[in-house]
């Protein structure tokens, strides 16, 4: 649905109740008009940042980490340098360290590697989708989008069933470090303070440490094929092991990513097809594009709004003097809709091809998991599908108060099976 | 904007000769130094680095010291079988030519143990060099065996002497081959053995350590020269067979394997077109893979299994894919 621009002065990237009330896109859209590269102050003593907003832009920037660099960190937030060290992680690293730790895992989640989930996943899919399925009202992010990408992680990196809601609860806890239902410790309150030297400066981090320990000290010089298995016994090409804060950083990366993100996805998915019964209908007669239409989903979806980088150097961005430290930040989900690389993108056209989304970001930070999230979606969608004679949405869905992930917490439906 | 690029390819940089030095029969030393003031990346004993030597690309142990970032040193053995490499360097290499280095790489890292037992052979103590001072450093046990033709013929040998009796010289023309039971008997639970050398003597390590020592312990490094190497300038075309599909086809110089593929009709998953993503991976049935993606480590790449199509290629003339 086409949102109404907002007045460019009451644009504000930086309040978090826009993004809970769904209202982030109208403002998207005025700036990729008026204002691309747009100076955005910050309410939490954060330093403000210039908020990009057009495709091209965003895809230009992700691809020059010398000018953009992830070195200074990738969220708003702006670690004190004391710990920057204890919590980067690959994501806030660049140049050949960066890859050769990028290498250590990237092939498993390759597709060709993938495949051989593929019963599994189907498996998954179908007993997620039958238990779900035995009452008609439920809340769709608890009984479907929630358990089943956490139980495929759980299944790459060997972890034992009973983690599966510790899994899902660290997941909430760190992604939704600036909503108060998520988050024991939000981000910038006073309590967070003494948590700084942690990812998201959450305790949850110091548990996802040590939980990581307790599995890499039990497979350590083991032969196992899970993905903690192979962080702990290879060495990356540079030849430089991974220190113990590497490893930590590596393994809570995982945990999050390959978690949240993907739930976030299969959510927006359903209540895109409920709002557009055209183009389930159109879905429905040809499962065989599933594929094709996930590319859509994703790029409808945008599940992550934003990551940051930081100027190296004095650059000029539409007119505007970018100075060297200041945070630059690409607002993927806009460029998702940016009318110049779309046409109608506000439109839900599950067969649009091309469709270059940059849902996974653009260049060397890529999204290390996007075909298993790619793989997961595709194999759900046709499980679930079939299934549906009637699906609709029966009450208010509610949204992570958040400007990093967009995430639905609550959407609750009523599924007529078949 | 400033002019945006994408910086995937790892270091490369453009060094000067700084000294040339004749440190035994045959083998040249030279020193590059960095004049751009930037630096060069750090790196660990074991590392080696490219040469780019008139339009061939040969790598070389990094052999002076790691902690040094303004210059790089290696030492070349001028090889009678000399595909051109090393002969660049012996005859048209002089202080003040520019060379350009990439990387370095590091595939033959120093573990840290408790005890080393360190094995090289002629030209192939330059990457054992730095990983005993190290060893020696962190006051580990330790006991180089250095094997060569002749004693003339064996670089650093001063250097080494000054270790005393932790490093046996053994000149063939003096003490005939190693002895490698007497080197390799009795393996310690916390020994690691470090090899490299001429192909038999790192294959008559690797029989024996296989016997005697446990899985692990063993390290050793092989400068397997490619069977040919990627023209410095423009890249070539090569004959690419759909072995499913049943077509042959044509890659020229200037399209990408991906794009061939698509262009002939047959369906190809494709995400990100840099060899980041590693959607496009297909299964290789035939042909040199020449990697250039930043999906496959390296011995993911040496296996010779599996490529990204959208950025790699192929060094031979014809690539067999099982698509």
């Amino acid at each position: 649905m086409q949102p109404t621009p907002a007045p460019l002065d009451q644009v504000d990237l930086a309040d978090l109740d826009v993004f809970e009330r769904g209202e982030a896109w109208g403002m998207f859209d005025t700036l990729r008009r008026d204002d691309p590269a747009h100076w955005t102050e910050e309410h939490d003593g954060g330093s403000g940042f210039w908020a990009v907003t057009r495709y091209d832009d965003i895809e230009r920037i992700d691809k020059d980490p010398e000018t953009f660099t992830s070195t200074k960190f990738t969220n708003l937030e702006e670690p004190p340098e004391e710990f920057q060290e204890r919590r980067r992680s690959l994501l806030e690293t660049d140049g050949p360290r960066h890859l050769a730790m990028r290498k250590l895992l990237m092939r498993d989640f390759s597709p060709a590697q993938l495949r051989r989930y593929e019963d599994f996943l189907r498996g998954l899919a179908a007993l997620t989708v039958e238990t779900a399925l035995q009452q008609e009202e439920m809340d769709f992010v608890d009984a479907i989008a929630a358990d089943y990408p956490i139980a495929v992680l759980a299944r790459l990196l060997d972890t034992p069933d009973e983690m599966t809601s510790k899994l899902i609860g660290w997941g909430n806890e760190i992604i939704g470090f600036s909503d108060p239902e998520y988050a024991r410790v939000l981000i910038g309150s006073e309590e967070a303070q003494q948590y700084r030297h942690l990812p998201f400066s959450s305790p949850v981090s110091q548990e996802i440490y040590e939980y990581g320990r307790t599995l890499a000290a039990e497979r350590r010089d083991g032969d196992g094929e899970d993905l903690v298995s192979k962080l702990v016994n290879r060495v990356p090409e540079d030849g430089v092991p991974l220190t113990p804060e590497q490893f930590d950083n590596y393994f809570l990366l995982l945990i999050v990513a390959g978690n949240e993100t993907t739930r976030q996805a299969i959510s927006h998915s359903m209540k895109a097809l409920i709002d557009n019964p055209d183009q389930l209908q159109w879905l429905r007669d040809n499962p065989d594009k599933t594929q094709v239409a996930v590319e859509e989903f994703l790029r409808y979806a945008s599940p992550v709004y934003h990551f940051r980088r930081t100027a190296t150097r004095e650059v000029e961005l539409h007119g505007k003097q970018i100075k060297a430290g200041d945070k630059v930040v690409m607002w993927f989900a806009s460029g998702n809709r940016d009318e110049a690389k779309f046409e109608d993108p506000y439109a839900l056209r599950l067969d649009r091809m091309p469709n270059d989304h940059m849902t996974f970001g653009k260049g060397p930070h890529t999204c290390m998991g996007s075909n298993l999230a790619r793989f997961e979606m595709r194999i759900l969608f046709e499980t679930l599908l079939p299934r549906i004679a009637d699906i609709e949405q029966t009450g208010e869905l509610s949204r992570v108060r958040s400007n990093f992930v967009n995430g639905i917490k609550r959407f609750p439906v009523r599924i007529v099976s078949q | 904007m400033a002019e945006t690029r994408p910086t995937l390819r790892e270091h490369e940089a453009e060094l000067v000769v700084a000294s040339v030095t004749a440190v035994a029969e045959g083998v040249r030393e030279l020193r590059l130094a960095d004049q751009s003031g930037a630096g060069l990346p750090p790196w660990t004993p074991g590392a080696h680095v490219d040469l780019v030597l008139g339009g061939l690309v040969r790598q070389y142990s990094l052999c002076g010291d790691p902690t040094d970032a303004s210059s790089y040193t290696v030492a070349v053995l001028r090889e009678q079988e000399s595909r051109g490499g090393s002969a660049f360097v012996h005859d048209q290499l002089a202080e003040g030519s520019r060379v350009t280095v990439r990387g370095p790489r590091n595939h033959f890292p120093l573990v840290s143990a408790r005890s080393y037992r360190f094995i090289a052979g002629g030209i192939g103590i330059t990457p054992l060099l730095p990983m005993i001072a190290e060893a020696e450093a962190s006051g580990a046990e330790w006991h180089l065996t250095y094997g060569g033709r002749t004693r003339g013929s064996m670089a650093y040998t001063d250097l080494l002497a000054g270790y005393g009796e932790r490093v046996t010289f053994a000149p063939a023309d003096e003490v005939g081959l190693l002895d490698l039971d007497a080197i390799l008997g009795c393996p310690g639970s916390d020994t690691l053995v470090y090899c490299c050398g001429p192909e038999p003597l790192l294959a008559a390590v690797e029989a024996l350590c296989e016997r005697a020592w446990p899985p692990g312990a063993l390290h050793l490094e092989r400068f397997a020269a490619k069977a040919a190497e990627a023209p410095a300038t423009g890249e070539r075309a090569f004959e690419l067979v759909l072995a499913g599909s049943g077509v042959t086809l044509q890659v020229p110089p200037d399209k990408s394997v991906f794009d061939v593929i698509q262009d002939a009709g047959i369906s190809v998953l494709g995400s990100c077109h840099e060899g980041i993503c590693g959607t496009c991976e297909q299964a290789v049935l035939e042909g040199e893979v020449d990697h250039r993606d930043s999906v496959l480590n390296e011995s993911e790449q040496a296996a010779n299994d599996a490529m990204m199509v959208c950025v790699s290629r192929c060094l031979s003339d014809r690539l067999v894919l099982d698509l």
